[in-house]
């Protein structure tokens, strides 16, 4: 019997995340900004305005505030010799299974956000699709992706 | 063959000839609205355009150079930026040939070489003779078999072809009745389609500058609209069939599938020879497809997902029966491709999915209803439109099928053609199973697996299956051997409805 993955990724990806959001949620407000440069505010254009502006706030909330949190939240990972187990997904909720002797290529990738944290992504790779740990602490990133490499190595000679 | 040689010439030819096909609609485009200004010399610009396409292609022949030495391939090419391409002869799995009218008027073959990377297909040579290739064939393929390579005269180059037509197991043509039917039947409509639909919203600004619009409204019998709307999509549909009956016969015609000890080849086309090789440790998935066209007459088109082989769009696909009965494939998976043949008892999405997988389908119908209501004033009755979306999800809903044996996984879908893909559980490059929190509510699953194929790799969704399938799927992807799915009666070993190889 196969039990759902158990490992948590790192809270503070939540930290990494909110202001991820927060930043890149920002470029939203361009569709208003650009309404209004098109409309102006006169008579029902101001209505629209206001609509679509507080929607963008409330999004903006939703998306820095609760979002990172759900998210964090939802993820769990688990390998084996055998293999790769994702579970994550906020509306979503997604179930990745991946047989090592399948996996290509392991990497660890840090963005500027991710290194001024300290944290990493691991980036597993097939013949067919890619698949990614988001923000585990550097080390465990590391010992992750040496971990599955090695396991990848010995799982290829079994098939 | 160990000094640099360049192809022959007449590759500077198809190299221009590429050029144009990679930028037909630009270069058309371009021409056109060139004829429309009067005071540029249209012919002027047609030669210039021409000498500066062969000049290219002159370049490009000049610059491209490869020798084969101590087994290995070395390609050397492009202008200012040197590319090195070494291709170790352990390394090719494959080298086909290929010819089409140009190579043929000049008895030239270009050759493709395969390796498992997806950057081989840069290693092609576009026009050599008959000769040099196979002496390229003999070098790369002696040294791959650990033998020292002896100078060849022509009596090898012969012995290793006897060698090759030993092991062939099968051979199996596509008689000129079947190739009339497969071409009729081919429902690439679509594509052709799509491909009229491109040129014209090219042309379209042009063509009506060109008051191409009133011409066709003076000559046209045309008593109201509708009889021309009408008039119009039946000329559209026409063209379009014209178009995808020729391009079959094109592309199939002369077709010839031979099966050896451990690879296929396929060789077809009527202008453009092909022979593609594919070994049968590179099979990722077959796949059986109904077109519209076809289900209703048994017929079915027969075709394989092999990692590595890419055409020039990247897909892994290879068609190895372009029409066959639906009945034959039993007897068909038998004699070549035995691993996939197994005759497995299948489960169906469960009812409560039904109506998700109408209103998913007839949502978009609902909306082009809406939308024609409201800003074209259509009339009541437009609302009916929804109704073909519903049958379409309904059927969508009843081909939806999945099983699993012990080795293999089957997955029927419907998109337009109906599509039964098989594949192998160790070739299973991922499995996903997702679930929306509508879905959650009503216990649902929608799986998605993937094998590799081509560049990209190849995927299959089957949507709203029963959450109980779940664990036993996840089960079954780990090796555990528990692998019968729930809503299989297990005295019989039958699920309803039996699924079979179909």
């Amino acid at each position: 019997m196969k039990k759902p993955p158990s490992k948590k990724i790192t809270p503070r990806a939540i930290r990494v995340w909110q202001l991820g959001a927060a930043i890149s949620n920002l470029f939203y407000f361009v569709a208003p900004a650009i309404y209004f440069s098109i409309f102006g505010h006169e008579s029902y254009h101001f209505w629209v305005l206001i609509g679509i502006t507080s929607v963008l706030i409330v999004y903006w909330f939703l998306g820095v505030l609760l979002i990172p949190y759900l998210r964090w939240k939802k993820w769990r990972y688990s390998y084996d010799q055998h293999e790769i187990d994702l579970k994550r997904g906020v509306i979503v909720t997604k179930r990745t299974l991946i047989p090592l002797s399948r996996v290509q290529h392991v990497d660890t990738r840090q963005g500027p956000l991710l290194r001024w944290y300290k944290l990493a992504s691991v980036t597993i790779s097939t013949a067919a699709t890619t698949h990614e740990i988001p923000a585990l602490d550097e080390d465990v990133a590391n010992s992750v992706r040496d971990t599955i490499s090695k396991f990848a190595r010995l799982a290829e000679e079994d098939v | 063959m160990s000094e640099f040689k360049r192809q022959h010439p007449v590759a500077a030819i198809t190299r221009s000839f590429e050029l144009i096909r990679g930028n037909l609609i630009t270069i058309v485009v371009f021409l056109i609205l060139g004829a429309q200004r009067e005071e540029f010399p249209f012919a002027w610009m047609f030669a210039g355009m021409f000498t500066l396409l062969l000049i290219s292609g002159l370049i490009s022949w000049w610059r491209f150079v490869y020798k084969v030495e101590e087994g290995e391939l070395h390609i050397k090419r492009g202008l200012f930026v040197r590319k090195n391409l070494y291709l170790s002869s352990d390394r090719i799995q494959v080298i086909d040939f290929t010819a089409g009218i140009i190579q043929r008027m000049f008895g030239l073959v270009s050759v493709q070489i395969q390796t498992a990377g997806s950057t081989s297909r840069e290693a092609s040579l576009s026009a050599v003779t008959r000769k040099d290739a196979d002496d390229l064939v003999l070098y790369l393929r002696k040294n791959q078999n650990g033998e020292e390579k002896p100078e060849l005269d022509g009596e090898e180059v012969l012995m290793v072809h006897q060698n090759v037509k030993d092991d062939v197991l099968w051979r199996d043509f596509l008689p000129g009745k079947e190739l009339i039917i497969a071409a009729s039947t081919s429902g690439s409509f679509g594509i052709a389609l799509s491909i009229i639909l491109t040129l014209y919203s090219q042309l379209e600004p042009v063509i009506s500058d060109t008051q191409f619009y009133e011409w066709v409204f003076d000559n046209l019998p045309a008593e109201s609209d509708t009889s021309m709307i009408i008039g119009f999509i039946v000329a559209f549909i026409i063209i379009s069939w014209l178009f995808s009956f020729f391009a079959t016969i094109f592309t199939y015609g002369d077709f010839c599938l031979t099966t050896k000890k451990d690879e296929f080849v396929v060789t077809r086309g009527i202008f453009e020879k092909k022979r593609i090789t594919i070994p049968f440790n590179r099979i990722q998935a077959v796949k059986i497809t109904e077109g519209i066209l076809r289900q209703p007459f048994g017929y079915a088109t027969l075709s394989i997902e092999s990692a590595g082989y890419g055409d020039q769009a990247g897909s892994g696909t290879l068609v190895l029966y372009p029409l066959i009965k639906k009945s034959a494939i039993p007897e068909l998976f038998s004699r070549i491709l035995p691993q996939y043949k197994d005759e497995i008892p299948s489960v169906k999405p469960p009812v409560r999915a039904a109506r998700r997988y109408m209103f998913r389908n007839a949502a978009f119908f609902i909306i082009l209803a809406a939308a024609g209501y409201i800003l074209l004033d259509a009339p009541e009755w437009i609302a009916l439109l929804a109704v073909p979306g519903l049958f379409w999800g309904w059927l969508k809903y009843r081909d939806a099928a999945l099983a699993c044996s012990k080795s293999l996984i089957i997955v029927r879908t419907r998109a337009i053609a109906r599509n039964t893909t098989i594949m192998q559980r160790y070739r299973l490059q991922d499995m996903n199973l997702n679930q929306s929190f509508i879905q959650k509510w009503r216990d649902l699953i929608t799986l998605n697996i993937n094998v590799a194929s081509g560049d990209h790799g190849y995927g299959v969704v089957l949507r709203d299956l029963d959450g109980e399938l779940r664990q036993n799927l996840i089960e079954w992807m780990a090796r555990n051997e528990v692998y019968t799915l729930p809503g299989i009666d297990e005295k019989s070993g039958k699920a309803l409805p039996d699924f079979k190889t179909d």
